[in-house]
């Protein structure tokens, strides 16, 4: 049972754990937490979560960010080791914080508009054609060894240029796992940082794209590459 | 730079001011008259190492009271710690109580850091994200409010009822999983 004092509110002490009370106010909440039982024993609780969160700080957290772009509202997530997850296709925040929390149910997920500016600002140059290249780290460790290894070699592909996914299947050693290296790129959770909208297939056609192929096809309207856009599978593609 | 003679002037002469009433005031918070002396002998120690610079704008009776409040309330905290360990064992746990608060910070195990981390990650999302900047950032509200695109006022509640919902979640676990 709580016991229930009268003349304190619990928001009183709360207030003097975390500090917002200027110094007299906070003197005299002081003194009336030293003369009241139940204020005391609040106090203790968040004095104890207050020291706690000393052993947060450093600890596991994913922060993201929303911003505007042509492909609509996007929202880019990371973790203390880089990128985890990129999106347009969500309806909203709360769609978008669910799947993090999903992906991450022990760590806490904070909307934070002051991190992530370096990736807010690249894409923004990338889709303006202003930056062929990204210039932030990706954290793939919590995906399995197969995505991870598509995903390492997808990420090794230059500005336009296109591969296919039987090439990619064969950089990892896996020759016959094209349709899986297709999945495994489909699961790509940054897309256009981790450029999987650059493996098309072997006939020229553009494959498929999750959230829609004319996100893939403007992506490479993008890079110039209007080659593969006008039609498919009349001439042998150049691969590098 | 500061001298050995400088220190103990400063303390001599805070001490002279407000050792008394500080003394009175640990003594209500812990019960104990000669716990609040060791507590408030300890004090200064505390205080001599953190104290303000000359010529900041700080209220030096407000910030002891700060400063001896909160070692009160660790004091308190061990010794309910030590209580219930007692009680445990004997077999009659309190419930609806807190652990340990006697580990010094940064010094939260890893299974319990685990434990309050997933605290805050189950919060609703935006009390979350106010409670995270606060409590973990030390943010101030207007800051906080911009982060989380929000007003100060929204940051402000969203954080008090976050913090609140916090304490309540973490003493439900304590209370069904024992000490973490």
């Amino acid at each position: 049972m709580t016991r229930r004092c009268t003349t304190c509110h619990e928001e009183d002490v709360l207030a003097w754990a975390l500090g917002d009370p200027d110094a007299d106010a906070a003197r005299k909440l002081a003194e009336r937490m030293a003369a009241c039982p139940v204020c005391r024993e609040r106090a203790v609780d968040y004095r104890i979560l207050q020291r706690w969160a000393a052993g947060l700080r450093d600890g596991p957290v994913i922060r993201w960010r929303r911003f505007d772009s042509p492909f609509g509202a996007m929202r880019v997530a990371a973790s203390p080791a880089g990128l985890v997850a990129l999106s347009w296709q969500d309806e909203n925040d709360d769609a978008f914080v669910g799947g993090l929390e999903d992906r991450y149910p022990s760590t806490p997920v904070v909307r934070d508009t002051d991190r992530l500016g370096p990736a807010e600002e690249q894409l923004t140059e990338y889709f303006g054609r202003r930056r062929p290249r990204f210039d932030l780290l990706v954290d793939f460790t919590e995906l399995g060894d197969f995505q991870r290894a598509v995903l390492n070699a997808a990420s090794g592909l230059a500005f336009g240029e296109t591969v296919t996914y039987t090439d990619i299947a064969r950089r990892i050693g896996r020759p016959k796992a094209s349709r899986a290296v297709g999945n495994a790129l489909g699961r790509n959770p940054v897309p256009i940082v981790v450029p999987c909208h650059r493996v098309v297939r072997t006939d020229r056609t553009l494959g498929g794209y999750t959230g829609g192929l004319r996100y893939k096809r403007a992506l490479l309207d993008i890079e110039g590459r209007t080659d593969l856009l006008r039609s498919h599978g009349q001439t042998e593609m150049p691969l590098a | 730079m500061t001298t050995g003679t400088e220190s103990a002037q400063w303390v001599r002469n805070w001490s002279e001011r407000y050792g008394p009433e500080l003394g009175r005031h640990v003594a209500a918070m812990v019960g104990n008259a000669d716990e609040a002396r060791d507590i408030v002998q300890d004090l200064w120690v505390t205080a001599l190492r953190a104290r303000p610079e000359a010529g900041d704008a700080v209220n030096i009776r407000a910030w002891l009271y700060r400063v001896a409040t909160r070692r009160a309330l660790d004091h308190l905290a061990t010794h309910r710690r030590r209580s219930e360990l007692l009680a445990a064992r004997s077999g009659e746990l309190e419930p609806g109580t807190f652990p340990a608060a006697d580990a010094a910070p940064g010094r939260l195990s890893e299974a319990a850091a685990a434990r309050v981390r997933k605290g805050v990650a189950a919060l609703p999302r935006r009390q979350r994200d106010a409670v995270w900047l606060r409590w973990i950032e030390e943010l101030d509200y207007a800051t906080i409010a911009r982060r989380m695109g929000a007003s100060p006022e929204a940051a402000r509640a969203n954080v008090y009822q976050g913090m609140k919902k916090l304490r309540r979640d973490l003493a439900e676990v304590w209370r069904e999983e024992g000490p973490i």
